[in-house]
């Protein structure tokens, strides 16, 4: 049982779940104080101490059914209520049934025979299973199974056969009871054929994961290079990130020494010096930034735009207010969406939003509109953020707005993706645009987008 | 101690709290794992109540430490009260000059006050805050960390050390441990990511909107005055609300309290005009109210299906600029 719990939480682990050395080791306690007669008992308590986030809940569900058992109906003996007669006749019938194959598979549904694990093994090699290691294959190759065992044309079969035994002369009640039989246990086989497969996959993953070599060295990756599982294990990487960044921004704030005098803090850390004041202590104004952040999402800009929203979520408390804004070509508020996190997925649906062929980059006019409706969000604590290549298919770029908003709030930060020396080709206005902004920063990597993001506690 | 996961639903309810197989599971695991339980969720579906209704199941006082930004130890733990430290140096004064006098060297004079040090850091003058509280109670007690996401990193790496062996370390006295372990529920709306070291300490527990039935059960036992077919009419609207895409859903004590508004109306029968004037107890934004009300027209044709109700769109798109 332990090995069995042990390869769970390696085929969690493979799916993406977190789970440290002292959780697993909980699971196992918790298992030895719970026991695992009561299903449901055992269920919770591995969920409870393994998964420690609410978006990972429906992959512990999704597996769990695949390696302790899903608690469906198992197949039942439907020979069990003919009389010998009957049962002389049906293996008249199934004598005459034409094909083979078909012969095979009624006999074992009639008997409730579930598939060995041999048989299952046998299967599933001739399906392709040992080389799947994606949950979506789980259907296609369950299909292919079924289909070996011929369970396509059982419909079919189970025809014929109950003509051939009504032409028998078995009466009519017993038929209908043999076929419930078959019918209910053919349910069970796909049932069963689909758990091993689900499970065979899961436990592929899980081999894969631990076969897997340590990434090197993304911190330094153009983010137009990463794959998918690069950029997953970068998104892993921003949460630690975060935490450097968070310590830092912190630590600035408590060494700064302007704030007014703390007369309680001062008198009680000067308590071990007899009340005599040696050590002071201040009341911190606690500075943190205001930050908006305008964020082009047009595909170059996807992953650079979506790591940058990751890491302010991370940091959200040490920043006062943020707002986040999209744009292609008309600007998107996305404050309420972003507040959650789910970076990916937002700027997944505002790519949905926008009219497929017509990914035509205006910052002009998603400037205009921002200043329109929004403007009452800068003020002069504010920070706004400009993430983008200031590539602007020759249209207006607005500089006088640009020039509005950089007198109204605190500065204005602008991180592009582009080599500067690229900046002054093709439809780029960057050249115009930088002179206007505080400063501007370089981000190709997660390296220099955190460097850039750390600047802003400055 | 409980013995099975029934005996804590059944000592919840007792406390006029409905547990789901899942929240009773965790919270017997916990206290036979000694450990705490971490629960999240959408704010209103009571996880408060829930450590009120523990402590209550198992008899213990409850403890509740309210988090908040700019929390520190002196808030959560321990306070000298050094006002009182003082007032004692000064009224001791003559004490003191007394015993220093017969000392004939400084150094003399100083260890025979270095002697008596420990006068001045004794319990005497600890001003014990909820985590102190917590951990030397002579009774078992539970605590209740509310919102921990909102103190800062700092505070929640302090708590490690007392949630992983209930003992906190005072530099002045040394290291006081738990005399009972105290049951600890941390709650957290998930405004922010917590540390992984805070969750890897404790058992994890998913609070979310009740079920139709469930909310129901709650709406009948917590206000029993309401009959049963405008409770399920108030329910069925909380739940259809829920599905829409509001700035801030209804939680399960706004149920509640719209069900008591109810009672105190004397509302028999839910009509158009009754829901338009309780809105507000539901809803807390205008423009949350406005999207409602179109949302819930047409609500006794039957045609309104909340489900396809359309989310925001940009106006300025629907004109085709």
């Amino acid at each position: 049982m332990d090995q069995r719990i042990v390869h769970f939480i390696t085929a969690l682990r493979a799916s993406g779940v977190r789970i440290s050395l002292a959780e697993s080791q909980d699971a196992m306690y918790a298992v030895d104080a719970l026991g695992v007669e009561d299903r449901e008992v055992f269920r919770l308590s591995l969920k409870s101490t393994l998964v420690k986030e609410a978006k990972d809940g429906p992959t512990f569900d999704r597996l769990f059914p695949l390696f302790f058992g899903s608690g469906r109906p198992q197949m039942m003996n439907g020979l069990a209520g003919l009389s010998a007669d009957d049962q002389d006749v049906l293996r008249e019938a199934l004598r005459q049934v034409l094909r083979e194959l078909q012969a095979e598979l009624l006999r074992r549904l009639m008997e409730g025979r579930p598939l060995s694990p041999e048989e299952l093994q046998q299967l599933g090699r001739q399906a392709g299973l040992p080389d799947a290691n994606q949950p979506y294959q789980q259907q296609w190759i369950t299909r292919r199974m079924l289909q070996r065992l011929g369970l396509q044309e059982l419909e079919q079969a189970i025809d014929e056969l109950m003509q051939l035994l009504a032409a028998l002369g078995m009466d009519n009640q017993q038929r209908q009871q043999l076929r419930d039989a078959i019918e209910g246990n053919a349910e069970a086989l796909q049932e069963q054929v689909e758990d091993y497969v689900g499970q065979q996959i899961a436990e592929n993953m899980a081999k894969e994961y631990e076969k897997r070599e340590p990434l090197d060295d993304l911190m330094h990756r153009p983010f137009e290079s990463l794959t998918e599982r690069e950029a997953d294990e970068l998104r892993r990487q921003v949460a630690r990130l975060a935490a450097q960044l968070r310590s830092r921004a912190a630590l600035r704030q408590k060494r700064g020494k302007e704030g007014t005098l703390d007369p309680k803090a001062t008198l009680r850390a000067n308590l071990q010096y007899g009340s005599v004041p040696i050590k002071m202590k201040f009341k911190h104004k606690t500075l943190k930034p205001k930050l908006v952040l305008i964020a082009d999402v047009s595909t170059s800009m996807r992953p650079v735009a979506e790591f940058m929203v990751r890491l302010m979520y991370e940091l959200s408390d040490q920043i006062a207010r943020a707002r986040s804004f999209a744009f292609i070509n008309h600007i998107h508020d996305l404050t309420h969406e972003f507040e959650h996190g789910r970076a990916a997925e937002v700027v997944q649906e505002v790519l949905e939003r926008i009219p497929p062929g017509y990914y035509n980059t205006d910052l002009g006019a998603a400037l205009a509109e921002f200043c329109h409706d929004n403007f009452d969000c800068v003020d002069r604590r504010t920070t706004v953020i400009f993430l983008g290549d200031g590539r602007n298919n020759y249209n207006d770029p607005r500089l006088d707005l640009i020039d509005q908003i950089k007198r109204r709030a605190r500065r204005i930060m602008w991180f592009n993706p582009e080599h500067p020396m690229q900046w002054r080709t093709g439809d780029s206005d960057m050249l115009q645009y930088a002179p206007l902004c505080d400063t501007v920063h370089r981000v190709s990597n997660l390296a220099e987008l955190a460097e850039a993001v750390d600047r802003l506690f400055d | 101690m409980f013995k099975d996961k029934r005996e804590v639903q059944d000592c919840l309810g007792e406390q006029q709290y409905i547990a789901t197989d899942e929240i009773a599971t965790v919270l017997f695991l916990a206290e036979r794992l000694n450990k705490p339980v971490l629960a999240e969720g959408p704010a209103g579906v009571g996880k408060t109540e829930l450590a009120k209704a523990w402590a209550g199941a198992t008899g213990r006082e409850l403890i509740r430490l309210q988090c908040y930004e700019g929390l520190d130890e002196t808030k959560a733990l321990y306070e000298w009260e050094y006002a009182k430290q003082m007032l004692y140096t000064q009224l001791l004064r003559d004490k003191l000059s007394q015993l220093l006098s017969e000392a004939e060297t400084l150094s003399a004079a100083a260890d025979r006050l270095a002697a008596e040090e420990d006068v001045f850091f004794s319990e005497r003058f600890l001003l014990p805050r909820p985590l102190l509280r917590a951990l030397t109670s002579e009774k078992p007690v539970v605590l209740l960390i509310d919102e921990i996401d909102r103190s800062d990193t700092e505070f929640e790496a302090f708590l490690l050390e007392i949630l992983s062996d209930f003992q906190v370390s005072v530099p002045e006295l040394g290291t006081i441990r738990a005399r009972h372990q105290p049951l600890v529920l941390l709650t957290s709306n998930n405004t922010r990511e917590l540390s992984e070291a805070l969750k890897r300490r404790c058992l994890y527990l998913f609070v979310d909107y009740p079920s139709m039935e469930q909310e129901l059960n709650i709406v009948r036992l917590k206000v029993p005055d309401l009959n049963l077919k405008l409770a399920q009419q108030a329910v069925q609207i909380v739940q259809r609300l829920r599905g829409m895409d509001l700035k801030k859903s209804p939680s399960v004590s706004e149920t509640l309290d719209w069900a008591k508004a109810l009672v105190a109306l004397n509302a028999d029968h839910m009509d158009e005009a009754t829901l338009n004037n309780t809105l507000t107890v539901l809803l807390k934004h205008e423009a949350d109210v406005q999207r409602a009300r179109g949302g819930l027209e047409g609500r006794s044709g039957g045609a309104a299906d909340l489900d396809r109700y359309t989310p925001y769109t940009d106006p300025r798109r629907k004109r085709g600029r």
